[in-house]
Order: C-alpha cells, then structure tokens, then sequence
C-alpha cells in the first residue's frame, strides 16, 4: 500500500480518537501500530488539539503531516470501535478501501437519541439526590430541574459559546431552580437537590483520562486535561455561588 | 441500607455513562463497578471512619476492576473506571465549600475544601497506584513467556 494512504487512514484514525476524548498515550499507540502493520516506519505525536504525524517511507524519505481537531467531546463508544479496528489492522491488513469504508462507518455510528439522554441526565439527578440523603420528593424536584438544565445545555453548546459560561450558566441555573423549588414547596431541601442535580456536569471522563495521561508520562497532555477539568468544575461551582449569592444575601 | 445505597451506587453508574455513549451490551458491567467501589468504600468506612483513606481504596478496587475487565472483553478500561468512581465523587463537601464561601465563613470553607482536596487526590491516587501494580504485573507475564 501507499505511504500517502496509510498516512490517511492512520491519521483518519487518530482525529476520531482524540475528538472522541482518548487518552494520548492511546492515540500515538494506535497511530503507530496501523503504520506498522502496513509495513511502515511512523512516529506520532499526540497534542490536545492536534496530531502530528512523520512516516518513512520506501526511499527512507520522511514525510510528515498533520492534522487539527477543533471540536471535541466524549464518546466512550467510538473509541471501542477504532481499538477494534486497530486490532483487526495489526493481525490482517485491510486494502485502502476497506479501511476507508471501515473508519466512515464508525464516523457513523449510532449515537443514544436526545430523548434516551435526557431521560439519563434526570435520572442521574434522582439517583444521586436519593444517594445524598435526600427524600423522594427531592429526588423529584431534582428530576424537573435536571430536564430543564440540560435540555437548554445541549441548546447553549450547539450555539458554540465559550466552555466556562456554558458550565456557568447550567451551574447559575441548577442553583436558582432549587432555591426557586424550596420557595414553592418548603419540605424540598434545596441543598439536597443541588448536589444531585450538578452530577451532570461533572466531567469524568477528562479528569480521569488527565490522571492516566501524567501517570505515563505525558506530562503536558496530562495538565491541560487536568486544568480543563478544574476550570469546568470551578465555573460550576462559581455559578451555584452566585445564585446562591443573590438568594442568601439578596432576600 | 447498604443494599439500598449499593442499588443507587449500581443505577449511579449506569445513567451517567449513557451520557458518555456506550456500547449497550456493555452497560451492566459499569454499574458493577461503580457497585464494587460503593461497597468497598463502605466497608473500610465502618473500618477507619475516614472519608479520605476509605475513597483511596474504592478506587483502588473500581481500576483494578476495569484493567481486569478491559482483559477479558478486550476494551479500552476507561470503560468502566469512568462510571465507577462517580458514587465517589465528594459532592456533598465540595457543596459545603461552596456555601461557607458564600455565607463569609472562610474556617469551614478552609476545612471543607481541604478535604474535597484529599478526596479528589485520594481518588487520583488510587487509580495511579492501581494500574500501575496492574502494568508491573503484566509486564512481568509478559516477559517471562519471552525468556521461555
């Protein structure tokens, strides 16, 4: 096969990975086995928004290229998927086609719909107010709000605003919506209610992904992982601080 | 009680990770191991009495769970640590911390958020020491059955 189509399909195969929130160590693994499985000599370096890739190829010419991810999210399954894929490549090579029509079919696999998610994020909500301590009825008013934030969260995101007032205002609007449900009903503890209903916004994945990343060495990938995770959880918790601000002090 | 809180713990795991997109034939194994750190953290916590040490070893037990997972069904691990470290996850202190700042009552927040610290740290550290047993150990596998 061409050093230009491995270079593709393998480059192919890191964009998904890091748009879908792998670890580093993951991507530059993986990229550098499927050029070795085809025969080839390829170096990869994994940055947070980027892919650098230089491949040797028959007449020990090096040929490097690159390759920029703007927007990233996390989707545990189409990382599956492509480890599956690597694995295939490494005991069979597929020809150029194949690849290609392998890595557009996991581009285009099937996501949960809108509807199963957010019945997920309310139920998130619910389990985790139950979980700390709180009543049914706080699990309730936990499942309303959870609906509203995170319906009107997906909208904000698909706007494209910046990261910290996206999680500002889901944290601003969790924090209102429990204190504006103490206000209606008095037994709901509103305190109850907000520690349930900000599990939503917790971001697991990239806080545990920077963990791993530093423990294998990746220092710089690791710390930018592990900063955005912070700056994520610290607007949430700016944005129930205001809110509460404004109810504590200003009623 | 603690069947109660290890069926919230298991459903805990679940929900959040369909956020995450998952594979659904895969769904029940992360509930397991969210139920696992549950139930491990509780058992040191009736042990020790302290929230820090007994999070260390939940996590300990949820990433030594997954890197065995990730063996046997052949997935990438952070299939399942993800979802089951967040029944661990100190919400209820990093709450507090958040409304003794707000009231001006900096000693709590200090005490408080000194301690969602040495949770979220303990977590982290759990993790780290556990996968890297699991790597020692399976580097030694490995290279024995080269020397053979």
């Amino acid at each position: 096969m061409d050093v230009k189509n491995v270079t593709d399909i393998a480059l192919t195969a890191g964009e998904i990975l890091l748009a879908n929130g792998a670890e580093n160590y993951r991507i530059e693994g993986t990229v550098s086995k499927i050029c070795e499985s085809y025969g080839f000599n390829g170096e990869c370096l994994a940055m947070s928004n980027g892919i650098l890739l230089s491949i040797e190829d028959t007449n020990s010419e090096k040929i490097t290229s690159m390759k920029k991810v703007k927007d990233k999210h996390v989707d545990l399954y189409r990382i599956e998927l492509i480890n599956s894929f690597s694995r295939n490549i490494e005991i069979e090579p597929l020809s150029y086609d194949e690849a290609k029509k392998n890595l557009e079919e996991i581009k285009q696999a099937p996501n949960f719909t809108m509807r199963v998610r957010t019945i997920a994020a309310c139920m998130t909500g619910f389990i985790y107010t139950l979980f700390f301590n709180g009543s049914i009825i706080d699990g309730l008013a936990s499942i309303i709000i959870c609906l509203i934030t995170y319906t009107i969260f997906e909208k904000i995101s698909q706007l494209g605003f910046f990261q910290f007032l996206e999680f500002y205002l889901a944290g601003t609007l969790i924090g209102g919506a429990s204190m504006f449900s103490h206000f209606i009903i008095p037994t709901i503890n509103q305190h109850n209610v907000i520690t349930g209903a900000i599990m939503i916004l917790l971001p697991g994945v990239v806080l545990t992904n920077g963990i791993k990343d530093v423990l294998c060495g990746d220092f710089s990938a690791g710390v930018a992982k592990f900063c955005e995770a912070m700056i994520v959880i610290t607007a949430v918790g700016l944005g129930i601080g205001t809110s509460l601000f404004i109810v504590l002090k200003g009623l | 009680m603690l069947f109660k809180m290890t069926l919230l713990a298991f459903l805990g795991s679940v929900f959040p990770v369909i956020l995450f997109n998952i594979d659904r034939k895969k769904i029940i194994w992360c509930g397991l191991a969210g139920a696992l750190g549950w139930i491990v953290y509780s058992i040191i916590l009736s042990i020790t009495d302290s929230s820090v040490i007994s999070s260390f070893f939940g996590a300990f037990a949820v990433n030594i769970y997954s890197e065995f997972m990730a063996r046997i069904i052949k997935t990438p691990a952070s299939m399942f640590y993800v979802p089951g470290i967040f029944p661990l996850v100190p919400g209820i202190t990093a709450y507090s911390t958040v409304i003794a700042l707000v009231q001006t009552d900096f000693t709590v927040a200090l005490n408080k958020g000194i301690l969602t610290l040495a949770i979220g740290g303990a977590i982290a550290f759990g993790i780290m020491l556990s996968s890297t047993i699991v790597r020692l150990i399976s580097n030694i596998i490995c290279n024995k059955g080269r020397t053979i």
